[in-house]
């Protein structure tokens, strides 16, 4: 394998390992908002932030988290004849369907940048008592993305590398 | 083309790009894309952005990590433990009972966490190995800790549940209680069966020896304290929410906080325990995102074609056939697609379709909810391809062998089935607690 394909491949997988080790604790941020959200009702008033927050917070946990899950391959495959294959032959077979991956990633890429355009050209907000501006979501999820679209190359790579019995 | 053709052509190349064993998500949202693509243009082109846009609005999916992460700190913490030492004690003099206090255990597991892997680690972990050294039947054993895990969708909270509430847009708290009656009735026919079998031929499931039986009473009743936790963590989770205080979500992140307080409490808050149950909760939760998004987007591209409009009009007008053969004819395609896809796939795929379909037939979503989950979990493990059964096998002790697991799984299986039908034909046994609450 070219030398370019090792270094993208160790530079990506360890750009997403850390993004995702610090999003994995996204989980106790979700609780605090959502603890907060239930003692401000109860004991004072109803905060009005709460909900979107929490809302926002989810989406930045699964988008950036989402490479990092492609990592710890828990992505779900149908394994009905995966299962049975050899590692040879789930690379080979995995360095094609993987472009159908690629090819999902890459249309909601151009849909996510299209919208993220839009929400900063009219300063989009949220049609909500407490009216967030939304162009920031929209970036965390282009963010989110294309760090997908980038594991989903590596894992690629590491097929391809399978496939030719080589080290990356 | 006709947009039946179309529909058809989707489904199949989706299905098609799954057996080749890529990543679910990826295989739907390809379909999804290029169908959109092909079929709009440019313009379909922000059909999957729009679906992350409809994800993040869809309040209620924030109890899904909370659940996630509720169940693996529980699973993980070996809190559940002390549960089944209180089983153990209360239940073993019977024939069969230490069987039936496994049930129980996954009656209590199920009400603290949404999904049934959960319920199997834990039974597959704590009472399998103890059930087998005391000469239960293997494949009783095995049989009775798959049928229990199934349980852990049926009764609240439960994710699938969820998820198919997101779906068929109905209000989750409905669904969940709509899923408590069918999950203890269920759990009672299991310890009827065990009782019955066990009561005919005592050698599957023998009493606890006299010497073993030697606790007082006092020591008896100090270990239902374990009883409990699970009942601290339940009243938590939904006093709160049924009182009006909090909403659903609200409540999640409470039976979250109390469930980690409760495992630092009995110093099971180890190292290892927290960065499993943090990981895997980001992994599982990620899983069900990225695969919900993709489907939606399958959704959307579906809703637009209108193909269930012709598709009814195929079977009902055409076909002649009423309601209930549909009905039943779905739920036999559930059975045959559960022998190779997992319960969120099948769930995200078909619904676009079987839901606006058994709407349209006439049928209340919040009873079809519950008869998809009990039909997916015996899809689960019907022979020879289930999920669970090779769960099981991954879990299970060598000495139990995949035909065990195949053996012991069918009784079982009959009385789900039962079950099925008890719920399909008294609808009132899944609508009347629902019903009640809400004041219909």
């Amino acid at each position: 394998m070219p030398p370019i394909a090792s270094l993208f491949v160790r530079y990506v997988d360890r750009l997403n390992y850390s993004i995702g080790r610090l999003v994995m604790l996204g989980i106790f941020i979700m609780v605090g908002i959502l603890l907060w959200s239930s003692i401000s009702k109860t004991f004072f008033l109803p905060s009005l932030w709460t909900l979107e927050v929490a809302q926002f917070a989810m989406v930045a946990y699964y988008m950036l988290g989402g490479p990092y899950s492609m990592q710890l391959g828990s992505n779900v495959r149908m394994d009905l004849f995966y299962g049975e294959w050899s590692t040879r032959k789930k690379a080979k077979v995995d360095a094609f369907s993987v472009f159908c991956l690629i090819f999902y990633l890459g249309v909601l890429l151009y849909g996510a940048v299209e919208s993220t355009a839009y929400s900063f050209e009219y300063g989009e907000r949220s049609p909500t008592a407490w009216r967030p501006v939304l162009w920031p979501i929209k970036v965390i999820m282009v963010v989110g993305v294309f760090l997908m679209l980038l594991q989903a190359i590596s894992e690629l790579l590491k097929d391809l590398a399978k496939i030719r019995d080589e080290e990356l | 083309m006709s947009y039946n053709l179309i529909a058809i052509l989707m489904f199949s190349t989706m299905m098609l790009m799954m057996m080749t064993g890529q990543r679910v998500f990826g295989a739907i949202g390809a379909v999804a894309a290029i169908a959109a693509l092909s079929l709009w243009g440019v313009g379909g082109s922000d059909i999957p952005f729009a679906s992350a846009m409809k994800l993040m609005k869809w309040y209620p999916l924030l109890t899904l990590p909370m659940f996630i992460f509720m169940g693996y700190i529980l699973s993980e913490s070996k809190i559940a433990d002390d549960l089944y030492k209180m089983f153990h004690v209360w239940m073993g003099p019977l024939n069969g009972g230490l069987a039936i206090g496994t049930i129980g255990l996954m009656v209590l597991v199920s009400a603290m966490n949404g999904l049934s892997v959960a319920g199997m680690a834990i039974g597959a972990t704590i009472a399998l190995p103890e059930l087998l050294r005391r000469g239960y039947d293997k494949q009783m054993v095995t049989g009775v800790i798959q049928a229990g895990s199934s349980l852990g969708i049926l009764v609240p909270p439960s994710v699938v549940l969820v998820l198919y509430a997101m779906i068929a847009r109905q209000p989750v708290g409905q669904l969940w209680l709509a899923g408590v009656v069918p999950g203890l009735m269920m759990a009672a026919m299991f310890v009827i069966y065990i009782a019955i079998r066990c009561w005919i031929n005592p050698s599957l499931g023998p009493a606890l020896p006299k010497e073993e039986r030697t606790f007082t009473l006092k020591e008896k009743l100090s270990l239902l304290r374990a009883g409990i936790l699970p009942l601290v963590i339940f009243a938590a989770m939904m006093m709160p929410f049924i009182n009006g205080w909090t909403s659903l979500v609200e409540s999640s992140a409470i039976g979250a906080m109390t469930a980690f307080v409760a495992a630092v409490l009995k110093r099971r808050m180890t190292k290892e325990v927290f960065e499993v149950s943090v990981r895997q909760t980001l992994a599982i939760s990620c899983m069900f995102m990225w695969i919900i998004l993709a489907a939606l987007g399958f959704g959307a591209v579906f809703d637009g074609l209108g193909a269930v409009k012709s598709i009814e009009n195929l079977f009902t007008e055409q076909m002649h056939l009423d309601p209930w053969t549909i009905l039943i004819l779905m739920q036999l395609s559930f059975l045959i697609m559960g022998t190779f896809l997992d319960d969120t796939a099948m769930l995200v795929i078909v619904a676009p379709l079987y839901v606006p379909l058994v709407q349209a037939l006439g049928f209340d979503l919040i009873w079809y909810g519950i008869l998809y989950t009990i039909t997916t979990q015996v899809a689960y493990m019907t022979p020879p391809f289930g999920y669970n059964l090779f769960l099981m096998r991954a879990m299970a002790p060598p000495e139990i062998s995949l035909r065990d697991i195949y053996g012991s799984i069918l009784p079982f299986v009959g009385v789900m089935i039962l079950a099925l039908a008890l719920v399909m034909i008294f609808p009132q046994i899944a609508l009347w607690l629902p019903n009640h609450v809400y004041g219909k």
